[in-house]
């Protein structure tokens, strides 16, 4: 039994939008109300989050205006309030939250553009890594090397969406031409990465996206392959693979040989 | 001169800004002469950009990290995979100083983004100093301790701020960051005696001290002060100071801008000033609260 623990239980409730009388029955009274003391922290909690929201999504806020954006941020942070005190790490699950908030439900291409939102930020905040030399990989014998797995760069999401999202981001930038963006021009599958210090977005073909897709999700070069024939017969294999260097997107891989393969 | 003492830089006693995200590409093309530079600890935590432009500033910078969200007053203890995270970055950075908050922001899971305040109560200070050993041995390094700003009191809060602190300090070895504008902040809405908290904290476990402006708000016709790192230095806020040099002595000392973040040399002019009354003090002058 411990009061400190029952203080911040009481806290945790009224600081994320509940029942603020476990909080207010021990405060000492006196000058200012203590629900109007209680309240500056009430208001920072809830303000310093919402604007952390808008800065990851700022689109989806001039999408849906910025009143509803902070009604759909506040109900966000009430039901899925930040994990942890690393704030850049804050929001993944926002666009998962917007599939599920009512309101929403006629603007499908809504939680893919925050999908898109959250990628590129993500991209901002990934860690640094050194692309793979192309001359290790060669060093794998070439009947070995459809078993290897590699590693993508760690900024890289890949991002599909009925939607054309990409031409609604950037019809949505500040200061962008009026333009008139049909959502249903997709389906597109992105790629969004980190370069040096710049993030970018750019569509690629469903074979390739395919192919990086499987890569990503742990597939040997051969099963990925195979993943991207199955939707193009025709799909250059080689000329793909050579892509993933040229684009410095690789940055390990693993291998093993046929003598250590059981 | 750097001083060097048991592998850790010790920082020289002059003073430095809080170091914010736009002022960064500046400071790195600028370069300008100021003593030393603290950074938020969570906001380094990543990788990136921001992280490579900190390393290159912090070859010509001393650096002090500053962390927000320990949650040093947690009655579950604190998060230990934070606690990693904050160890990798000291390990990385090899900061003059590492810092922390007396208050609390995590509860079950839960980062409440703000430096909640504590009942100041035996069974609060048992745990904070619990957290605090435990942080200090993972560290293995002395961590400073600041003093809340504060706008409500607890009814059951048995003892005075300072007091805590200056016991908290005595258990755990941990030193003090002294907030001079946070001990205003108290004493406009909680009724803390700033004066009387210098006295009462001990010489030599304060490390640091931070200075900040804050805003003055009205609400219902009561005045409040939000500690909104939003404006300069309020002038009785460095005749505080100049009594905290003449207690503690030349301390190195932190301007701190958050809100409303002006233009760096608005930063560097504060830190000129701070710079000013700690020379005035290493010269042994005593300094005269005008």
């Amino acid at each position: 039994m411990s009061a400190l623990r029952d203080t911040q239980a009481a806290w945790r409730t009224a600081l994320l939008g509940g029942e603020p009388a476990g909080a207010l029955a021990d405060l000492v009274a006196g000058g200012l109300p203590i629900d109007s003391r209680l309240a500056i922290y009430r208001h920072h909690v809830a303000t310093s989050l919402s604007e952390l929201l808008e800065s990851v999504y700022p689109v989806v806020c001039r999408l849906v205006d910025r009143r509803f954006f902070g009604y759909a941020a506040d109900a966000f942070i009430s039901a899925c309030p930040p994990a942890g005190p690393c704030l850049f790490e804050y929001g993944a699950g926002f666009p998962d939250f917007l599939v599920r908030l009512e309101p929403c439900r006629t603007l499908a291409w809504l939680p893919d553009v925050a999908r898109l939102e959250w990628a590129m930020h993500r991209a901002w905040f990934a860690d640094d890594a050194t692309p793979l030399d192309p001359r290790l990989l060669a060093a794998i014998p070439a009947d070995e090397r459809a078993d290897a797995r590699v590693r993508l760069d760690p900024s890289v999401t890949l991002l599909t969406s009925p939607f054309a999202v990409d031409d609604i981001w950037r019809a949505n930038q500040p200061g962008a031409p009026e333009i008139l963006v049909s959502a249903d021009a997709g389906p597109v599958h992105l790629e969004i990465r980190r370069h040096g210090d710049e993030v970018f977005v750019r569509r690629l073909h469903a074979p390739a996206w395919a192919f990086r897709s499987a890569l990503r999700a742990g597939s040997t070069l051969a099963e990925a392959g195979e993943r991207a024939l199955a939707l193009d017969e025709s799909f250059d294999l080689a000329a793909t693979f050579q892509a993933l260097f040229g684009d410095d997107v690789l940055v390990a891989f693993t291998h093993l040989t046929r003598r250590e393969t059981p | 001169m750097i001083v060097r003492d048991g592998g850790v830089r010790q920082p020289r006693t002059r003073a430095g800004i809080g170091l914010r995200a736009p002022h960064v590409a500046e400071m790195l093309e600028r370069r300008p002469p100021v003593g030393w530079l603290e950074v938020h600890a969570e906001n380094y935590m990543g990788g990136g950009p921001s992280v490579r432009a900190l390393d290159a500033i912090r070859r010509d910078y001393d650096i002090a990290i500053h962390g927000v969200g320990l949650s040093l007053g947690s009655a579950d203890g604190i998060d230990g995979s934070h606690l990693v995270r904050l160890h990798r970055l000291v390990e990385r950075m090899e900061p003059t100083l590492v810092s922390e908050h007396l208050s609390w922001s995590v509860f079950e899971g839960a980062y409440l983004n703000h430096l909640l305040p504590l009942p100041l109560t035996e069974e609060a200070l048992a745990i904070t100093a619990r957290n605090v050993d435990r942080v200090q041995e993972t560290l293995g390094r002395r961590l400073l301790i600041e003093n809340p700003s504060s706008y409500l009191r607890f009814a059951h809060s048995t003892i005075p701020e300072p007091i805590f602190i200056a016991e908290l300090a005595r258990r755990t070895g941990c030193g003090i960051l002294c907030d001079v504008n946070n001990l205003y902040v108290s004493q406009a809405n909680v009724g803390l005696e700033a004066r009387r908290a210098l006295e009462l904290l001990p010489v030599d476990a304060v490390g640091e001290i931070h200075l900040a402006g804050h805003a003055v708000n009205d609400a219902d016709g009561v005045r409040v002060l939000v500690d909104d790192h939003g404006a300069p230095v309020a002038n009785a806020v460095w005749r505080l100071y100049v009594l905290a040099l003449d207690r503690f002595g030349a301390v190195p000392t932190l301007i701190e801008w958050d809100t409303n973040l002006p233009a760096l040399d608005v930063l560097l002019g504060e830190a000129a000033e701070a710079e000013r009354l700690l020379e005035r003090v290493e010269r042994g002058a005593h300094v005269c609260a005008a």
